[in-house]
């Protein structure tokens, strides 16, 4: 007897949606094999996080107990707005960065697909060097080899630190991008091509009518994941002096000259960042389900 | 003999003050006039360093730098806009003209004097020394042979108290890491500039710890400019002669809760013997 979820993906080619009941069962048979309840994470384990969190502070507090001194939550309660103002910083930094990263990305994809060997080749050297590059250099690069206000005309533009920071940081999304749109377009089954010829279709309408729409399904979990990785990164930027969550936390650390509260306010950020990253892990998760298919 | 030199540096000085905020001599436009035509003075100060400079919940730069250079800002008559800044940029800032002036606790050394220009008098000092658990009773630099010692990464008295003192240096990037770590008995001590540990000692929490050897390194702390602005290297001088003079800093140490060090009290005797008091 075949299972469920084989018994319909044994019968067509085509990228389906499974139902939920589908779904559920596959999981199920899944499960019987391994003989173990499958691990998923849930929304309350980042209640979990919080606790561990929270106890740090308790822990903290009972430490310093004895003097009479704010406890821990009520420091950390003053400064969470300028926290909570440098992450959304982050997230400015990490939306943007990824908006650059994404639009030279795909032009970059599609160039390694060209059809003239020089331009793929060049594209090609692009993203092995900006994939194969630590991060943090990269964001050294474009902190210390662009000026920080331009000339235009007469009139000054700044070219702040953030914005630097923001295209250090892009660069290596870009590559990766490159690289999820070539690895997605060389998947799409070679008989879509040969179909859209036999229709008469031009390789341009083949790309842009065909091949790309049905690759954008594909693209979107680990398109996701990166976003994820860079909203992660962008801590990176207080390497550089930007006035981002990190940046602002190890000042108001220094502002409060508490060491006890080191483990608390770090915590919070770690916080901070559990709660943004993980529902786009878990809707990456759901979309990686939807889309599981077999071509 | 330093006193009268002092004299004629004090007069010269208010007189280059006066000079500068007068007329424009005809020159190039330089920052003074830059500063004067957008109407904002950008300085660099530190936001990491308790009570010099740091971030008050508004998120706003506070402390005795910014406070000196809201005085600067205010003589101008422009507004003041706060860069902070760190040991590693701050100079690279300057010389970029991304800020104007830099008010950063940085030290007065001479292969710093040849990338910027580090303006005489200087207005503040503080010198090394150690802070450590009153049980550990160190009584001579020499006693920290062998011994884990917390540091701050880039400070140019690690490698001293490392090579000198045979002291084992662990390199930490903040001072409030550094402060657990000691807490923690990651070290035995923790060597930094003694004004800060100063003012930590004055703290509650810090009740089992001194700072028990002699201050070593006492160094002068300095406003630098660009190399090249003299007119605004003159007015700066100016500046910090009148804070000198009318005693601003030792004020601005006791409104921030710190004893006033040695050096500042001393520097406002020596000026505001020489100036005449304003009459009336």
């Amino acid at each position: 007897m075949r299972a469920a979820g084989e018994r319909l993906y044994g019968t067509t080619d085509l990228p389906v949606l499974l139902p939920p009941g589908e779904r559920l069962l596959r999981r199920a048979s899944r499960e019987r094999t391994d003989g173990v309840p499958r691990l998923t994470l849930k929304a309350w384990h980042g209640a979990v996080i919080a606790a561990v969190v929270l106890l740090a502070a308790a822990a903290a507090q009972a430490q310093g107990a004895a003097e009479a001194r704010p406890g821990v939550l009520t420091a950390l309660w003053k400064w969470v707005p300028l926290l909570v103002e440098g992450f959304l910083f982050n997230i400015a930094i990490s939306f943007l960065g990824m908006g650059i990263g994404t639009a030279l990305g795909t032009v970059l994809g599609v160039m390694q697909i060209s059809l003239l060997p020089p331009v793929r080749a060049g594209s090609w050297i692009v993203t092995q060097f900006f994939r194969n590059a630590p991060w943090l250099v990269l964001l050294f690069f474009c902190m210390f080899l662009l000026p920080f206000e331009f000339r235009v005309m007469g009139f000054v533009v700044p070219f702040p630190d953030w914005v630097k920071a923001t295209l250090g940081l892009s660069l290596p999304v870009m590559a990766n991008v490159s690289e999820i749109v070539r690895g997605a377009v060389q998947s799409i089954p070679s008989g879509q091509w040969e179909a859209a010829e036999s229709l008469a279709f031009s390789r341009r309408q083949t790309l842009v009518q065909i091949i790309l729409p049905q690759c954008i399904k594909r693209m979107l979990p680990p398109w996701m994941n990166l976003y994820a990785i860079l909203t992660m990164a962008t801590v990176l930027a207080s390497v550089v002096g930007v006035s981002e969550v990190m940046t602002l936390t190890q000042r108001v650390l220094s502002a409060e000259s508490r060491p006890e509260l080191l483990v608390p306010f770090y915590g919070f950020v770690l916080l901070l960042f559990f709660m943004y990253c993980y529902p786009i892990a878990r809707f990456t998760h759901k979309l990686e389900l939807r889309y599981v298919v077999k071509l | 003999m330093i006193h009268t030199a002092l004299k004629r540096f004090g007069c010269a000085v208010a007189t280059a003050a006066v000079l500068a905020t007068g007329t424009v001599t005809g020159a190039s436009a330089d920052v003074l006039d830059k500063v004067m035509e957008r109407g904002t003075l950008v300085v660099g100060v530190k936001a990491d360093y308790k009570p010099y400079g740091f971030l008050n919940p508004d998120g706003d730069i506070v402390g005795i730098e910014p406070d000196l250079a809201q005085d600067v800002a205010d003589t101008l008559g422009v507004e003041l806009e706060l860069v902070p800044v760190v040991a590693s940029n701050r100079m690279q800032f300057l010389d970029q003209g991304k800020i104007d002036l830099m008010i950063a606790t940085m030290t007065d050394r001479p292969d710093r004097r040849k990338v910027v220009n580090i303006l005489n008098p200087d207005y503040y000092s503080s010198g090394t020394n150690i802070i450590a658990r009153k049980s550990a009773e160190f009584d001579e630099w020499e006693d920290l042979e062998g011994v884990p010692v917390c540091g701050i990464q880039g400070a140019f008295y690690n490698r001293k108290t490392q090579r000198e003192f045979g002291a084992k240096i662990v390199g930490f990037t903040g001072t409030s890491e550094a402060l657990n770590a000691l807490q923690q008995g990651r070290c035995a001590a923790f060597v930094y500039d003694d004004s800060f540990l100063a003012s930590r000692l004055q703290e509650a929490e810090w009740s089992e710890y001194n700072m028990p050897l002699q201050t070593i390194d006492d160094a002068p702390w300095g406003l630098a400019v660009k190399h090249g602005e003299e007119r605004f290297a003159r007015f700066m001088s100016g500046m910090v002669v009148k804070w000198h003079v009318d005693g601003r800093i030792v004020e601005l140490e006791k409104e921030y809760g710190i004893k006033p060090t040695p050096f500042t009290q001393r520097m406002h005797e020596l000026f505001s013997g020489f100036v005449p008091k304003e009459e009336g």
